[in-house]
């Protein structure tokens, strides 16, 4: 945290101003642009609509998540929790169907599941006053033990067709029965986790730019000792933003799951990488107050785009972990070079 | 003047571990009075002015805002019976810009709840033109702007809401003259609205050109309260740095009044 009454502090933050967070997000949407143009010239069926629709889900997985880590990351903080927290929620929710549940409340309380991760992490940060980063590593440990001990390490399947729904089904979705018996899908439709995603990111950028929590969380981020003395309760807000981080980390995994159509307790291992990478690529700041959703959207396509183009052209898994390390290194180097006078 | 004083602080104790901060401090506020908190680094003066804006937590004693003891357990509570406070940093959220800084906290909404930003952006330009005329860089993030600029906000942000009780902590530490004499101007102004202040500063020149008592601390206790025309600087500064009065200061006051 910068001290207001530095010259220093103040130099360096003079080069966050909306116009430099602009351009960040400007360069961030070319990038993704070229991506999209290297990559279709790279292989043809990327651009093809099964393939769009393939991207968008697994974009929507990550965007999930990275909206979450966003509200964490203004606030300052970090949480290195979602990809465990992820299939722990999966797994209630499997376990939940499993043993009888309709698919909407088992669902709803893996979400919970997921959320209450996020209270026991903003409980650990505010009130032990334990780092963020070591707060969260816990959790991670502590969520993927809990996935894991539930379920043995075996996966939960047959879950039934309705759990599949929200992972694989579409709106919109136009099929046609052809005269040899077989369907043809003449429209893919949108797939739900769009949907969903593109819900919670109108949600998430309506709290933080209209309601009195938003402006906290960018304030608590910004400079904590000045938005405690202005009256912002510093330890509620950050406790919200970890609450949110952990139920969007259960929303993602119940798209994951119901995707997969298993309940999967490995599932999601790394997963926080790619969530702060989507944030940071979009210009949040890892020294807090700055950030947002359009941006961490935008960093989100460009992991997702990565991951699925590098798939498609043929690069090997070992080569697209090396690749999105350096993805990783750079978008955090390049927020340093930010913050830098 | 009303028959209570617009704050008393009763016996205040703090001390963090075996270190006492404040020791034993009685002190009291009336209506259009400035009053200098004097003393070195460590005096504790700070500490005392931070139990008054709800920022600290006293470990004994009492505070009675117009005859009533009240409690303060956080910032909010000191600012709900009109304790204001202009902290040293300034306390403003960097990246935010001035009217969400001015805001903060006490944010104005809409019906449904939403943050209307039009109207604290109109309100904001509204309270910085009246200190100064040349603020116009309302949408940019605070921590572009100047140090004087940044401290017309921190004013603006404590004299807008209905204040009745004042803290200045150093507020002409970062400033040029004419910045200087702004703030020197708006303290007269606001003391002649029966604001009471709390000046907290080093600068002997504002301090007898602006208090009309000053009370000095010494190692966490008051070790002298007195009207402004008692003492002279150098008495005030042997008050500082030793605790204690010249020896000869009784004698000479005795002339003065004779």
């Amino acid at each position: 945290m910068s001290d207001v009454s530095k010259p220093a502090g103040f130099y360096a933050l003079k080069s966050l101003t909306p116009g430099a967070a602009q351009l960040h997000r400007l360069s961030a949407l070319l990038t993704l642009v070229l991506l999209i143009l290297g990559f279709a010239l790279a292989s043809p069926a990327f651009l093809s609509v099964n393939n769009s629709l393939t991207v968008l889900l697994q974009t929507s997985v990550i965007g999930l998540l990275g909206i979450g880590m966003t509200m964490v990351i203004i606030t300052g903080g970090i949480d290195l929790s979602v990809g465990s927290v992820l299939a722990l929620s999966g797994v209630i929710t499997g376990m939940s169907v499993k043993a009888g549940l309709p698919v909407i409340p088992a669902m709803t309380l893996g979400v919970i599941a997921g959320g209450l991760c996020g209270a026991f992490n903003g409980f650990v940060i505010t009130k032990l006053r334990i780092p963020p980063f070591v707060a969260t590593l816990g959790m991670m440990l502590i969520a993927r033990g809990i996935a894991l001990q539930l379920t043995g390490a075996a996966p939960i399947s047959q879950l039934g067709e309705a759990f599949g729904t929200l992972g694989n089904g579409a709106l919109f979705r136009v099929v046609e029965m052809r005269d040899n018996g077989f369907p043809r899908v003449v429209f893919p439709g949108i797939p739900y986790p769009a949907i969903l995603l593109l819900i919670v990111a109108i949600g998430a950028a309506y709290l933080l730019r209209r309601r009195q929590i938003g402006r906290h969380i960018y304030a608590t981020g910004s400079n904590e000792e000045a938005a405690r003395l202005s009256g912002v309760r510093v330890d509620t807000t950050k406790l919200y933003a970890y609450v949110m981080s952990g139920a969007l980390a259960g929303l993602a995994g119940n798209v994951l799951m119901s995707r997969l159509v298993t309940a999967q307790p490995s599932e999601g291992v790394m997963y926080e990488l790619d969530a702060i990478a989507a944030a940071v690529i979009g210009g949040a700041s890892l020294s807090g107050g700055v950030g947002g959703v359009s941006g961490t959207m935008i960093g989100a396509f460009i992991i997702g785009i990565l991951r699925n183009g590098l798939n498609m052209a043929g690069v090997s898994a070992f080569i697209q972990q090396i690749v999105i390390g350096f993805v990783v290194i750079g978008a955090v180097w390049i927020d340093q070079i930010r913050n830098r006078p | 003047m009303t028959e209570h004083p617009l704050v008393e602080m009763i016996d205040i104790e703090k001390h963090f571990g075996g270190v006492r901060a404040v020791e034993h401090v009685s002190l009291d506020l009336w209506p259009g009075e400035v009053v200098g908190v004097l003393g070195h680094n460590g005096a504790g003066k700070s500490c005392l002015m931070r139990i008054l804006s709800g920022a600290m937590i006293p470990n004994g004693g009492e505070i009675r805002v117009g005859g009533k003891t009240v409690e303060f357990t956080e910032p909010n509570d000191a600012r709900a019976v009109g304790i204001e406070t202009i902290y040293q940093t300034l306390a403003l959220a960097d990246h935010l810009d001035a009217p969400k800084n001015l805001f903060l906290g006490r944010e104005l909404k809409t019906r449904f709840g939403n943050l209307d930003d039009a109207r604290m952006h109109e309100e904001a330009r509204e309270v910085l033109a009246r200190l100064n005329p040349n603020f116009k860089n309302l949408r940019d993030p605070v921590s572009s702007l100047s140090g004087g600029q940044r401290q017309v906000i921190a004013i603006a942000r404590a004299i807008y809401f209905d204040t009745k009780i004042l803290i200045m902590d150093e507020p002409t530490a970062a400033l040029g003259p004419s910045e200087t004499a702004m703030v020197a101007d708006l303290i007269r102004q606001l003391r002649a609205e029966g604001i009471g202040i709390f000046l907290v500063s080093h600068d002997m020149h504002d301090v007898f050109d602006l208090c009309d008592r000053i009370v000095v601390m010494n190692k966490g206790k008051v070790v002298g309260a007195h009207a402004i025309e008692e003492v002279s600087k150098d008495d005030v500064l042997s008050l500082i740095v030793k605790g204690e009065l010249p020896a000869d200061w009784s004698a000479r006051n005795l002339e003065a009044a004779l």
